[in-house]
């Protein structure tokens, strides 16, 4: 355990070394700020993703010369279906329509042909009905004489899963770079400050310290300058997301489906003690060779 | 902390393999060189073959010119070299057979004083003395008590807030005594002590050395300075060509053979 003199000695080193100390917490959080961009947007992605996979609708285009039977007859069909809640008819001229009210002013649209809007049911689907499900529900209604087309959204959900799974990739890829950063920076701090401290070591050696109670207080100080880095990278991102969050407006926000999240405490806190540990682990391994008495 | 109390801490660490501590071994001689082999060298050996006992309680000087192997003597003795050959017996145990993980203990029940002082620049008076107890793992409250009456013997009481580094050579020095006395070790080695402060200052510190002696530490002073020998009639080891020459009552008896290269 920690004794009152190593965590003293430990404050007092830093104190009086604190340029050198600052110097590389600074160092840390530079590479902790990428590690944490990078699961940043992996959370972000990954809950857009989520809303994506459970999009709860789904849009059934009609053949153009569906009857008013047939689209009556499918409804009933399709409210049938187990997970389905739901079915709206919405017929070419309201699709028409609508998509004017959103796009009103842009000319170039505005001489879209109605053939260009199909009349669709939109369902409702039960957040919670399984993909498989889903699928085979898609494949029945496309073998309905009135169906043209199905379209379940679910295209979007494959291509945020790619983007979700580069961006773990790319995060652990930082992770990588950043052990390595902890390591150079830690050790090399370690080292000069050891170097500047040399009297003490040799000091500690004669009056009878024990190898590991010299080391100590430089264990204690990498794993502190680690932690730090990774609070201050943290601290670095939290501003930077609030900046960000604050400029987009809550039309894109909707448009993603997903208001942004900051990263979950947890994973702030595992940044944390992977900075702690990772530091203290450095400062070991550089101090292996102690000044030898 | 009593002495008695200190050795008992320690005597554990000094027992030989399966030696029980006794009456009879702290009868013993403090310390032993027994027949002591070391070169740095090949072909250069700096002591051969030196025999030296020294009692519990004396005041021995170690002098010999320079490269006689002074500093060697003391640096194989704290285990900072180890023999060739031979042994060394502090206390009754063979220091040279010591395992690495053991040194430290070793060095608890010496305190050691070198010319270049070796004061951490940056610490306070009180923190370069207290240093020597907090590796023992004292209560903070007793190490401040003893870190003043350390300072107080060797008259610095009041300068223990005083970085070491605005220090000047003489009161450094004072707190390396400071430091080597203050976990009350049984043997005190001084490496040319005096050696970076004027001759009056040279003659101060040898006073303090005397005044600790007197207290019944066994002190060993290495010193070329012919002065400080002359003081008193005490007892001398000249080192020459690795073997330790005794001259039991200093270098002004009759028996001091003048042809010794000193
Ligand atoms: N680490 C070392 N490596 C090689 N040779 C050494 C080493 N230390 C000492 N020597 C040599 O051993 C011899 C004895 O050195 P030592 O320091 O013991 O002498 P000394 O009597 O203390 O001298 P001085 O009075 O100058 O301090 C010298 O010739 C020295 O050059
Ligand atoms: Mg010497």
């Amino acid at each position: 355990m920690l004794s009152v003199t190593t965590t003293r000695r430990a404050k007092r080193g830093m104190v009086r070394e604190w340029r050198l100390h600052a110097l590389s917490v600074f160092s840390l959080a530079v590479a902790f700020v990428c590690l944490g961009a990078a699961l940043l947007v992996v959370t972000n992605l990954s809950a857009a993703q989520d809303r994506w996979a459970h999009a709860g609708r789904a849009s059934v285009y009609l053949k153009e010369g569906a009857s008013q039977d047939d689209v009556d007859a499918l409804r009933a069909a399709l409210t049938r279906v187990p997970g389905v809640t739901g079915a709206r008819y919405v017929s070419s001229g309201d699709a028409r329509a609508e998509f004017g009210r959103e796009f009103a002013g842009h000319d170039a649209l505005a001489g879209l042909g109605a053939d260009a809007f199909p009349a669709s049911l939109e369902l409702d689907v039960a957040p919670d009905m399984p993909d498989a499900d889903l699928t085979d529900a898609v494949a029945k209604m496309k073998l309905l004489p009135a169906v043209d087309d199905v379209e379940t959204y679910q295209s979007w959900t494959e291509r945020l899963a790619r983007l979700v799974r580069g961006g773990v990739a790319a995060s652990a890829l930082l992770a990588v770079v950043v052990l390595a950063a902890v390591l150079a920076v830690v050790g090399s701090t370690m080292r000069l400050v050891l170097q500047r401290r040399r009297m003490e070591v040799e000091v500690l050696k004669l009056v009878g310290a024990t190898d590991a109670f010299v080391r100590k207080p430089f264990v204690v100080e990498g794993g502190v300058q680690g932690a730090l880095g990774a609070v201050g990278a943290i601290a670095l991102l939290a501003v930077l997301f609030l900046m960000v969050r604050g400029r987009l407006d809550s039309e894109l926000a909707a448009l993603v489906g997903v208001e942004p999240s900051f990263l979950p405490w947890q994973v702030a806190c595992g940044m944390v003690v992977l900075g702690g540990v990772l530091g203290a682990a450095a400062s070991l391994a550089s101090l292996r060779r102690l000044v030898a008495v | 902390m009593p002495r008695s109390e200190l050795a008992e801490r320690f005597r554990p660490m000094l027992r030989g393999a399966g030696a029980r501590f006794s009456r009879e071994a702290a009868q013993r001689p403090i310390l032993v060189f027994e027949d002591v082999y070391k070169s740095y060298e090949q072909g250069a050996p700096v002591l051969r073959g030196m025999t030296l006992v020294i009692e519990r309680g004396e005041f021995v000087f170690v002098t010999g010119p320079s490269g006689s192997g002074k500093s060697t003597l003391l640096r194989l003795l704290y285990r900072a070299e180890t023999v060739d050959d031979g042994r060394i017996l502090f206390l009754g145990r063979d220091v040279a057979r010591l395992r690495a993980d053991a040194v430290p203990f070793l060095r608890r029940n010496l305190g050691i004083v070198f010319q270049d002082f070796k004061l951490v620049p940056s610490w306070t008076a009180s923190e370069n003395v207290a240093v020597a107890l907090e590796v023992l793992g004292l209560p903070p409250r007793l190490i401040r008590a003893r870190v003043g009456e350390a300072l107080e013997r060797v008259g610095l009481s009041g300068r223990g807030d005083a970085l070491a580094a605005v220090l000047s050579g003489g009161e450094q020095q004072r707190v390396a005594v400071a430091r080597a006395i203050v976990g009350e070790p049984a043997l005190i080695l001084a490496d040319e002590p005096t050696g970076n402060l004027d001759p009056q200052l040279a003659i101060d510190v040898l006073g303090l050395f005397e005044e600790i002696h007197e207290g019944g530490t066994t002190v060993v002073f290495a010193t070329h300075d012919r002065t400080l020998l002359e003081v008193r009639p005490r007892r001398v080891v000249v080192l020459d060509d690795g073997k330790a020459i005794d001259v039991p009552n200093g270098v002004a008896s009759d028996e001091y053979d003048n042809r010794l290269p000193l």
